[in-house]
């Protein structure tokens, strides 16, 4: 089968690979017909995410056809099409009886920040990711939801992971109704985080980037206000600006959609470079000066061990409540396709550019570099 | 490749998502409040109470304080001198910053060692530099 494979940093090829096979008596392998580029895939895309090895597929959002079940699988058949959580979680220990299928101890014997995950590095397991005409699903009977006959993939796709990540991140932030919410990042999950946190009953939402394409779309798609914070500050620095448009005590939920390769700081950017720390925790860092006193601070950008420089002091003095986690994702899916279906949410719609699988190294750079107004990638395999 | 246009169903002004608004306005309504599920239970459709255990001829490394997980991947086991110190690295906890940086050292040397461009460009370089040295000598020499 075709695959995209990671060959360093910034560089991916697609190759011949084997084709997956059930390895366990709860798999199932499934032929993608629809696999997306995540943000976050571009973290292990710049090689930050330790024990990413050369010749590993990426990609945790997927959707496709069952083509082949286990013997111990009940409740999907060859034939089903499915849309796949991107955590691995066997649905039964003391994680997931709680609904936190983001900490399975099931599923990643590597380390124990949590469970495993399709295609993101051996951090996470090392589980083969979708970004390949065929993928080999654990936990069968736990993750994969099944698509009603009526939905398209593309309809359902973001339901893997960045849909329930931005709900996810809203709901962290306890938004109350009338509340302001400012969220770092314009990408697709900031985006997503965007539109939930109207459904939480935010009575303002700002969305901060630096990309004019984005910003411009998040105002028309999700309905937000706009601030970007390389010329639109007023000469002040984005936290200043930040409060100043928020009665002067800042917003009372600040969320990081951004994660470890934030821009906007020349420090930050310098530590994160030169691996003194973990990437650079520029959108955290004015997420926690932004915020109101005794606000909430959620993090769902991404950040990798082992450190990161942070204003922990003013976390502390501020009162704030902080809040991250990986998405537990199966939780949501059912609320959020009730959502989907009636029309609330359209998440397929900020989809601007769909790549043979083949055309994958193009689809990565082209998402990286942030050029042709590029917000979310769809690769399309051939076997579609 | 196919540039789509954004979205037909978008809003022109701040603050009027339509329909949308404040459709889970109520906390009891969030699918993720309260954070954990009480008492727990085991999630739809799994049948069991502790996983089967998968079997495979080429078990993964495993981390210090952990256990083989009932399944895993075993794809791209480690191999060369990046899987020596990837070995190495797994017998470290997790909370010591060594074992991570010496899994990303071992990312570095892994994206090297088995991709053939990268490593041409390495072992020129270093040709080129040898090179260099002797040249100097050489020239000192004189």
């Amino acid at each position: 089968m075709k695959a995209v494979t990671y060959r360093g940093p910034k560089r991916m090829r697609v190759v011949e690979k084997d084709r997956p096979v059930v390895e366990h008596p709860n798999d199932i392998i499934i032929r993608i017909t629809r696999t997306a580029i995540c943000g976050s895939d571009l973290h292990l895309y710049h090689g930050l995410v330790p024990d990413t090895r050369v010749g590993a597929t990426f990609g945790h959002e997927f959707a496709g056809v069952v083509e082949e079940v286990g013997p111990s699988v009940e409740s999907l058949n060859p034939g089903d099409r499915v849309v796949v959580p991107f955590n691995v979680a066997c649905g039964t220990c003391f994680f997931c009886s709680r609904g936190l299928t983001s900490s399975c101890e099931n599923s990643n014997c590597s380390c124990a920040i949590g469970a495993g995950a399709f295609g993101y590095s051996h951090t996470t397991g090392g589980y083969e990711g979708g970004q390949a005409e065929f993928a080999r699903v654990p936990f069968a009977d736990v993750g994969p939801l099944k698509i009603p006959d009526d939905m398209e993939e593309e309809d359902v796709l973001f339901l893997s992971d960045i849909l329930p990540t931005g709900y996810q991140a809203a709901e962290m932030g306890s938004i109350k109704e009338g509340e302001t919410v400012c969220v770092f990042g314009a990408g697709p999950v900031g985006l997503m985080t965007m539109q939930c946190a109207w459904l939480m009953g935010a009575g303002r939402v700002i969305a901060v980037d630096r990309l004019d394409y984005r910003l411009a779309f998040a105002k028309q798609w999700a309905g937000v206000e706009t601030i970007n914070y390389e010329d639109e500050c007023g000469g002040s620095d984005v936290v200043t600006y930040v409060k100043d448009i928020t009665d002067g005590r800042g917003p009372d939920v600040c969320i990081d959609a951004v994660g470890c390769e934030a821009k906007g700081s020349a420090f930050q950017s310098f530590l994160g470079r030169s691996m003194l720390q973990a990437g650079m925790t520029t959108a955290l860092t004015w997420a926690i000066q932004s915020v109101r006193r005794a606000g909430h601070v959620v993090i769902i950008g991404v950040y990798g061990p082992p450190w990161n420089l942070l204003p922990i002091g003013d976390a502390m003095n501020k009162g704030l409540t902080l809040r991250g986690a990986q998405c537990n994702v199966k939780r949501y899916m059912p609320h959020l396709l009730k959502h989907i279906r009636s029309g609330r949410l359209d998440p397929r719609a900020i989809i601007t550019h769909r790549f043979p699988l083949e055309e994958a190294e193009e689809a990565y750079r082209t998402f990286d570099n942030k050029t042709d107004d590029c917000i979310k990638c769809v690769l399309v395999p051939n076997a579609a | 490749m196919e540039q789509e246009h954004m979205s037909q169903n978008w809003n022109s002004e701040p603050g009027t998502l339509g329909a949308s608004a404040a459709a889970d306005l109520h906390h009891h309504e969030r699918p993720g409040v309260p954070e954990e599920i009480a008492p727990p239970r085991p999630l739809t459709n799994s049948h069991w109470t502790t996983p089967e255990d998968q079997l495979s001829d080429s078990p993964p490394l495993v981390g210090a304080n952990m256990r083989l997980t009932p399944v895993y991947s075993s794809a791209i086991p480690p191999r060369g001198l990046s899987g020596l110190i990837r070995r190495a690295a797994y017998k470290i906890p997790e909370h010591r910053a060594r074992r991570w940086m010496l899994l990303l050292l071992a990312d570095r040397i892994d994206a090297v060692e088995h991709e053939p461009a990268a490593m041409a460009k390495v072992v020129g370089t270093l040709g080129l530099v040898i090179f260099g040295v002797y040249a100097l000598r050489a020239a000192r020499r004189r």
